[in-house]
């Protein structure tokens, strides 16, 4: 099987800070990872840079064997990889289905000009992120957090990646709405797609995934599946009046 | 595309509309109507380029200048054929365009407005400045070769290219760019984050804008026969595409149109009490009032009266 | 040569003096008043009326128009700046608006034509054989003597500082207890006065003309532009930048090229060094 992740002695720095300290670990195709530590400890650094937001002080990294290099992050999105924001970004001022459709849009004028959105698509989409038919024509400016992220959600699926880079998608949301997301992620492994999942929600990640990594300080400190992390001394030390 | 009845019911009453003018109003009227026609012209390749993207142009009448300045140069210089002058000031209207564009991929908001605006006036200083035997100097040209004869003439010939234009940008921001071109707006890096290449959709804009301006322009100097700069790159100018803009209602193209007749009417009918230019100061007030309280416009408040009275029907 | 040093630092004095109100509000508020240039117009405007028609003294009539640029910055910052909640393009569009406005108001009252000023301060001494007109020379002078209190005034006092945390951190001031409005407030009025002044002593070595906003704004946007935001020092500088640059430019290459050069380093600094040469490390 190759692999849909490759990170190679990361490194990241801000100055004199570390934020990424020589990091490296593979994600296998339809492999589902959870990544975990502390607040601070340079996940969602991880996440900017497989995604080109910022540029790795040194170290490589590959989607699907081929390396990533410079490349700008549209381009890394076309290329299969795409990510959500603890911080939602929607546009605000277009309704739920138009949100989805620029996900859905292909990267060429005149295909964007001379074929019309695939509806049927959309919707579907929509309602497996759990909308509800009348939630379609809301302006993404009047909906709930948890709505927002649904819908954040929805448009990285639309974007036709197959490797997934989740921020706290559980952060802000009902339970119900935990129930509903996580169903849909099982949904998605079941499909195949690859996932790096971020999550302070360490029992709604548990069932997820296959295996967690565990960093602090920018440093991979243990690996493994989900209770072997868990039980190790230095990731509990560190999450020591976390959990 | 989403086209109901109603729609081509609209279009097809507005090109009535403007196909019968020349019979119910004077002749005077009807150069006032020209001019109405080309400001819409100008607001709507404003509107392509500003209205959604969010990359407001201060200095809109540059592309305008030099699409009008190839075609008056290229006529009356060089004895080129109007029919040939033309589409070459709208290529170099677009490569203009792309000169706009640079900035936009480094700047946004204020300092991408100013940039457009010291466009603007550089160019202003430029045409004075460089080879005044081309461009006439600070005087400008005159005796540049005119399309049409008498204002009947004149104005059909401005009412179907705006028309043309209008109908054309219309459809084109109904289809998916107009959603993608919104979203630019609205948030760039989540436009990023769905695999869209900003800077292709700001060019799509940008070319777009230019062509419209680069035609607008071109056919607007062969229509007036003469070009001066100060009355062209003057910020007056820009001052009067962007309020017929926001009066009518940005990012719709429908409310350009309405903005530029609404206005020139109102500049036309305050004439006899106030005949030089202070009645820009009436103008202006109302346009900063309608900004003020009504920032999306004329067509806006229409749009809400058609849905209500839409709303009671279906009752 | 020294001809060219003297006029470089006397209309440098005077771009200063135009700049640094437009610079303030920049700094402080991060919105572009496109109407700034408009103060100036009526700053000049008021005093021509004050002093030449009504007969008003001449030190009296300068206060006057500062007066009435403080009252115009009140006024413009309670009923456009603030409704719009920080929309910085709608502020941008509303005071193009009002600035083209208040031109036509000028048109109205005084009429078309541009007037000629009296200079404030009458006279001329030679330096080195080339002619000084003493109105431009107290320019100078009041234009150093403003920039260097406005730095004092920013740096020593306790509005002066409020004004710098505000400009770095509107909601970080807020919760420290200053109040964003009321420091936005006296940033308005105290550049509506620095424009007002402004524009007397530059419709004294221009004219005074209903479309002579224009001018100073593009200078004001090319010093603040070029300066970077929010730095008394940059704009210093930059002011003496622009200013020489214009004067080497009139008599060296040609006079039609006066503002060309202007545009083109406000527009490669923008695409090349959108913060400016002088960052914003002060304000």
């Amino acid at each position: 099987m190759t692999h849909a992740l490759e990170i190679r002695n990361l490194v990241k720095t801000f100055g004199g800070l570390v934020a990424t300290d020589d990091l490296s670990f593979d994600i296998k195709t339809g492999q589902s990872v959870g990544l975990i530590g502390p607040n601070g400890a340079g996940k969602t650094t991880v996440f900017s840079q497989i995604m080109g937001e910022l540029r790795q002080t040194s170290g490589k990294i590959s989607l699907f064997g081929k390396t990533l290099g410079t490349r700008p992050t549209a381009e890394r999105i076309r290329r299969g990889v795409s990510r959500t924001y603890q911080i939602p970004r929607p546009f605000l001022e277009l309704s739920v289905l138009e949100n989805i459709r620029v996900g859905f849009m292909p990267n060429s004028i005149w295909s964007m000009i001379t074929k019309g959105p695939d509806k049927d698509r959309e919707i579907q989409l929509a309602l497996d992120v759990g909308f509800s038919q009348n939630d379609f024509e809301k302006p993404a400016s009047d909906l709930s957090m948890g709505d927002l992220r649904k819908l954040e959600l929805a448009r990285t699926i639309a974007t036709g990646a197959k490797v997934l880079l989740l921020d706290e998608v559980f952060a802000g949301l009902t339970t119900g709405e935990i129930s509903q997301i996580s169903g849909l992620i099982q949904d998605l492994r079941a499909k195949g797609f690859t996932m790096l999942m971020v999550s302070h929600d360490l029992p709604a990640l548990e069932p997820l995934v296959d295996h967690v990594i565990a960093i602090e300080r920018g440093r991979m400190i243990a690996t493994g599946t989900f209770n072997e992390v868990i039980n190790d001394e230095t990731v509990r030390a560190s999450y020591l009046g976390e959990v | 595309m989403g086209l109901r009845w109603f729609h081509f019911a609209a279009w097809g009453l507005f090109a009535f509309g403007l196909a019968l003018l020349p019979e119910l109003v004077s002749k005077g009227t009807l150069r006032t109507l020209i001019f109405a026609n080309y400001l819409a012209i100008f607001a709507i390749s404003w509107d392509l380029l500003s209205g959604r993207t969010g990359y407001i142009s201060f200095g809109h009448p540059f592309l305008i200048g030099i699409g009008a300045y190839t075609s008056a140069i290229l006529t009356k210089r060089f004895g080129v054929e109007v029919e040939i002058a033309i589409p070459i000031a709208v290529i170099v209207t677009m490569i203009a365009g792309l000169i706009v564009l640079l900035p936009a991929l480094r700047i946004r908001g204020s300092y991408f407005a100013l940039v457009t605006l010291a466009f603007m006036e550089l160019m202003y200083q430029l045409v004075q400045v460089i080879r005044p035997d081309l461009t006439g100097g600070t005087r400008g040209m005159s005796g540049i070769q005119t399309l049409t004869r008498g204002a009947v003439n004149g104005f059909y010939l401005s009412s179907v290219l705006m028309f043309v234009i209008a109908v054309a940008a219309w459809l084109l921001l109904r289809t998916r760019i107009g959603t993608a071109l919104t979203a630019l707006g609205l948030n760039e890096s989540a436009v990023e984050g769905s695999g869209l290449s900003t800077t292709k959709l700001k060019m799509f804009a940008f070319m777009a804008s230019a062509f419209v301006a680069g035609l607008g322009g071109a056919f607007y100097v062969h229509y007036l026969g003469s070009i001066a700069p100060r009355a062209l790159f003057d910020i007056n100018f820009v001052f009067t595409i962007i309020v017929a803009v926001l009066i009518g209602g940005a990012s719709t193209i429908v409310g350009p149109i309405i903005g530029a007749f609404f206005l020139t009417f109102l500049l036309e009918y305050l004439r006899p009490f106030l005949p030089g230019a202070e009645r820009y100061f009436i103008y202006g007030g109302i346009a900063l009032l309608l900004y003020m309280y009504q920032p999306k416009g004329i067509y806006a408040m229409v749009m809400k009266a058609w849905h209500s009275l839409h709303e009671r029907a279906a009752k | 040569m020294l001809q060219i040093l003297i006029q470089g630092m006397l209309l440098s004095g005077l771009y200063a003096l135009i700049a640094v109100g437009f610079t303030l509000i920049f700094s402080v508020g991060r919105t572009l008043n496109l109407a700034y240039g408009a103060y100036l117009m009526l700053g000049g405007y008021l005093y021509f009326w004050a002093s030449q028609s009504l007969g008003v003294p001449k030190s009296l009539a300068v206060l006057m128009a500062m007066a009435f640029g403080v009252v115009l910055g009140i006024l413009k910052f309670r009923l456009i700046v603030k409704p719009l909640k920080g929309d910085h393009i709608a502020v941008e569009i509303s005071t193009l608006i009002l600035a083209v406005v208040l031109q036509a108001g000028v048109i109205l009252i005084f009429g078309d034509s541009s007037k000629i000023l009296l200079p404030i301060v009458g006279g001329v001494i030679y330096v080195a054989g080339a002619p000084v007109t003493y109105n431009m020379l107290i320019a100078t002078l009041a234009s150093w003597t403003i920039l260097l209190s406005l730095y004092l005034f920013i740096r020593r006092t306790d509005i002066g500082r409020a004004m710098q945390a505000v400009s770095m951190d509107t909601k970080g001031a807020a919760i420290c207890g200053i109040e964003p409005d009321r420091v936005n407030l006296i940033t308005w009025a105290l550049s509506g006065g620095l424009g007002a002044l402004g524009g007397v002593f530059f419709a004294s070595y221009t004219q005074l003309a209903p479309s002579m906003w224009v001018g100073p704004l593009i200078i004001s946007v090319a010093v603040v532009i070029v300066g970077g935001i929010g730095s008394i020092i940059g704009t210093l500088i930059v002011a003496h930048i622009v200013g020489f640059m214009e004067v080497i430019v009139v008599s060296v290459l040609a006079p039609e090229l006066r503002g060309v050069f202007t545009m083109g380093l406000i527009i490669l600094v923008l695409v090349l060094r959108p913060q400016g040469l002088f960052g914003r490390e002060e304000l």
